[in-house]
């Protein structure tokens, strides 16, 4: 018995043809109408622009960087191609190449699957980005490719549109972006850019967090974007190219909308808890690489309270303490960091967060911290990532001075994920660090390349011993010109003759005067009130400020008073206990309506010990 | 002298003729050939494993001078460069570690081999520069006459960093090496690693013709070989994925690893 195979012909023609010829004839009726659609003209630039193109050039670029060209073209058949000149670095007209090509009417280019140009150069460079999507607006699909090769011979690029079926009306139909190579200018050239449905870009792979499936620990209202995203294509020479996409492309789902939502941004929210919720994507129904499983355990948990005295501390991010200036939280260091910030607040608690984690700085150069006094370097971490095994974290101090750069590099156990972990690290502790005199940067590393993200608070250093009852230096000399100063208390100008420091109000308090460092300092221990009677009245209406400067280890409140006769008197509240000596220079139009012409007398009241120096008013 | 027959049309086909402004190429007339199935694996069976030991045997290691052709790859008879899919394939994988290359190479020598028939596998190809799949088939005499007296019948072979192009070559002594008997059939907007395609040879005393997907792309007759018609002996089945070799070159750093060759069946018939 013979088993036939009858070798058979080719393909059948789709039914939908025969329909067509069955129905011609008919006359049209309003249901035959088709929705209003977009040209789908594929053609960008082959000899000309084509209908209903515009170019703008991007702003820092050169205006006249393109041109077309009539004698450089890819083909005896191509009578024009488009020009690009880079400019030398330091070009007066600007500082790169760049614009965008765009239509005023949108293109459906769900047709096609790339944009294909021929591209060579006057020498060998890497353009920096070359895609499409720009739109000089919202660039909701902007994809692009970067760092590519071009020879000084004609090439065929292709970008892959990377899912064309969201491109049904778009206006960006090609940018560019190139700065000088090794500083020095050049040019390059295109010719035939057009899309085209080739149907040999293949294998298509698209990834967000980088392909990466990450768990982590999340609150109530911490929210977090979806980032590393990507799609790579196969190209037809068999070579993956990868392809920079915006979220748009991509549709993010959540696992569990009742504890995190995501949006079409890719903005991750988390709503309820305690419960899981895992993110993840498609692009044009093909899953995406990488997820992201959310653990809400629901309410924030706090950081612990600090509990050092504040005379003891210098801070650089604690919600229990005054901050001191910082520059920065993130330097975002290019081009090695990867380490992005998502900081947030709950109830009124402030919490850094870092991720996409490798390394991060902290600077503080304006003024650099003189922390020769403090012994301790103090952080609260809390890695909200379930660890794949025990990670090392690593914390840089660096001196701006000589005092070079410390690092402590500390061992977290799996263990110990998920809860807050307070690190007190003495400096002796931070090898290589000779001096602390000028202390502006704190870095945190990720040594295994095993923690993607962490929260932190209360970044601060400490004195660990007593705090200092007394200061130790004497406040900063007073530098303003004498002829605009009326004085009250200093040794640097001639005070008001007559004045009583101790004049008796039934106070508590115990006057004196002690020196620091050879300087006459006021010194008020145990206030509760405590006046100054001036020796003559004073007219200090054409003054603008007074000045005091006031030192306070152990005060919790400390209000100032000028007073004119009623008495009128005006309280200015004063920040205790201090960090050393501080200065104020209070406007005064705060002591308002106190009659600055006639002021009689000064009080201060609050509690602790308290220690003055050059109270003046001034111009 | 073949007598060509008309085929048979259907309605719907003898409207798309009109229609679709088809080229005549796309259209062949050819004889009405009734085939025996005599031999076949449909690769059916448990994932991770071996194929059939009573069809197949394995080539292992580097061969002489990388098999010849200064191949990179090491073949080995481990599952995760040779095993069914469980899903009616067999999956042969060529893996990069470092600077070095494991593929896989089976054939039927010394268990099958057939003189004339129709011999055919249905695949997808792996891709990317430097993969260098093939289905071919060496003359059984190849251990007394050596190569390329034996001959040899190339079926399928595609470089990885052109994946729309395959070949089908004829070697043999005269003309083997950089000047065998060959032609290539490229697939427009489409490419071998992304479909199943089906690659076939029907061999009779005076012809060796070629198939993509039934389509008669090469026809080579006795008087057409420069030398020695060599092709009158059974000879036997390979199946492999090279890295690497004088026929397509370097892989690079580009090149996506692992790499795959899908094979649904090899069906042989008489």
């Amino acid at each position: 018995m013979s088993t036939t195979i009858r070798t058979r012909l080719l393909k059948y023609a789709p039914i939908g043809v025969l329909a067509v010829l069955l129905l011609s004839g008919c006359q049209r009726e309003l249901n035959d109408l088709q929705p209003v659609s977009y040209p789908t003209n594929p053609e960008v630039f082959i000899n000309s622009f084509s209908p209903g193109l515009n170019y703008a050039a991007f702003g820092g670029s050169v205006p006249t960087a393109f041109d077309v060209d009539n004698s450089v073209t890819y083909a005896s058949t191509s009578t024009t191609s488009m020009r690009f000149e880079v400019p030398d670095a330091g070009d007066p007209r600007g500082a790169y190449a760049g614009g965008t090509y765009f239509t005023s009417v949108g293109r459906d280019l769900s047709g096609y699957d790339a944009l294909t140009f021929w591209m060579k150069a006057s020498q060998p460079a890497n353009i920096d980005v070359l895609g499409f999507g720009n739109d000089l607006g919202a660039n909701k699909y902007q994809a692009s490719i970067s760092d590519v090769a071009v020879t000084t011979n004609w090439q065929k690029y292709i970008i892959p549109l990377p899912n064309p079926s969201k491109l049904t009306a778009e206006r960006g139909m090609f940018f560019y972006s190139e700065g000088p190579e090794d500083d020095r200018g050049y040019t390059f050239w295109i010719d035939e850019l057009k899309y085209e449905k080739l149907g040999t870009v293949a294998h298509p792979e698209h990834a967000i967090l980088n392909g990466q499936d990450q768990v982590e620990t999340a609150f109530l209202g911490v929210s977090k974007v979806i980032g590393g995203l990507s799609s790579t294509f196969n190209l037809p020479s068999g070579i993956n190219q990868t392809v920079n996409v915006t979220p748009a492309y991509f549709e993010f789902a959540s696992s569990n909308e009742s504890v995190a939502t995501v949006n079409a941004s890719g903005v991750v929210s988390v709503v309820g808890g305690p419960g899981n919720a895992t993110i993840t994507a498609t692009v044009g129904g093909v899953p995406a690489k990488g997820s992201l499983t959310l653990q809400s355990v629901g309410n924030f948990q706090p950081a612990p309270m600090p509990t050092r005295p504040a005379a003891n501390v210098i801070s650089l991010f604690s919600n229990a303490y005054t901050n001191v200036p910082v520059d920065y939280y993130n330097g975002y260091w290019a081009p090695f960091q990867t380490t992005q910030s998502a900081d947030f607040t709950v109830n009124g608690d402030n919490i850094l967060h870092y991720t996409d984690f490798n390394f991060v700085g902290i600077q503080f150069s304006s003024p650099t911290v003189n922390a020769t006094a403090m012994t301790h370097l103090h952080v609260d971490i809390y890695l909200p990532n379930t660890l794949p095994a025990n990670s090392r974290f690593k914390i840089e101090v660096v001196d701006n001075g000589t005092g070079g750069t410390g690092a402590f590099t500390t061992n977290i156990p799996v263990a110990q994920s998920q809860q807050w972990i307070s690190l007190d690290i003495p400096f002796s502790n931070f090898a290589g660090l000779s001096n602390r005199n000028n202390l502006f940067q704190v870095i945190f590393v990720d040594e295994d390349n095993n923690i993607p993200s962490f929260y932190a608070d209360n970044v601060y250093f400490y004195n660990a011993g007593m705090p200092p009852s007394a200061p130790t230096t004497a406040a900063p000399p007073p530098t303003h010109p004498a002829a605009g100063v009326i004085s009250v208390f200093s040794n640097a100008y001639t005070n008001i003759a007559g004045t009583d420091l101790n004049p008796n109000w039934g106070q508590a308090t115990v006057v004196t005067q002690v020196p620091i460092q050879g300087n006459n300092t006021l010194k008020y221990t145990g206030l509760n009130y405590q006046g100054i009677q001036l020796g003559s009245p004073q007219d200090v209406s054409a003054l603008g400020f007074l000045h005091l400067d006031f030192w306070s280890a152990n005060s919790t409140s400390l209000k100032v008073y000028i007073i004119s006769p009623g008495p009128v008197e005006t309280p200015v509240t004063l920040n205790v206990p201090t960090t050393g000596w501080s200065s104020i220079d209070i406007p005064l139009s705060s002591f308002a309506p106190v009659s600055l012409s006639n002021v009689i007398q000064l009080k201060f009241d609050g509690n602790g010990d308290i220690y003055l120096d050059n109270i003046y008013f001034r111009n | 002298m073949h007598k060509l027959r008309t085929a048979t049309l259907h309605t719907a086909l003898l409207l798309s003729l009109m229609f679709w402004g088809c080229k005549p190429d796309d259209f062949q007339k050819l004889p009405q050939r009734d085939w025996q199935l005599v031999w076949s694996d449909e690769f059916d069976g448990a994932a991770g494993q071996l194929p059939d030991a009573a069809k197949w045997a394995l080539d292992l290691g580097t061969g002489q001078n990388g098999w010849g052709n200064s191949e990179l790859q090491s073949y080995t008879n481990d599952p995760e460069n040779v095993s069914l899919d469980g899903t009616g394939n067999l999956v042969l994988t060529a893996l990069r570690s470092g600077n070095s290359f494991t593929s896989a190479r089976i054939k039927t020598q010394g268990l099958f081999a057939q003189q004339y028939g129709r011999f055919e596998a249905r695949l997808k190809t792996p891709y990317g520069p430097g993969l260098w799949p093939a289905f071919w088939m060496l003359g059984s005499n190849i251990e007394t006459v050596s190569w390329p007296q034996c001959g040899e019948i190339d079926i399928m072979e595609l470089r990885g960093q052109q994946p729309h192009i395959m070949q089908g070559t004829l070697h043999g002594p005269g003309y083997s090496g950089g000047n065998p008997i060959t032609k290539g059939y490229a697939l427009q907007n489409a490419r071998f690693d992304t479909d199943f395609h089906r690659f076939a040879i029907e061999w009779d005393a005076a012809k060796i013709d070629f198939f993509v997907d039934d389509y008669l792309y090469q026809r080579i007759e006795r008087g057409d070989v420069p030398g020695e018609w060599v092709y009158d002996q059974p000879f036997f089945m390979i199946l492999n994925v090279a890295v690497g070799g004088n026929y397509v070159g370097f892989p690079t750093d580009q090149t996506p690893f692992p790499q795959k060759m899908i094979v649904d069946y090899v069906r042989v018939y008489q």
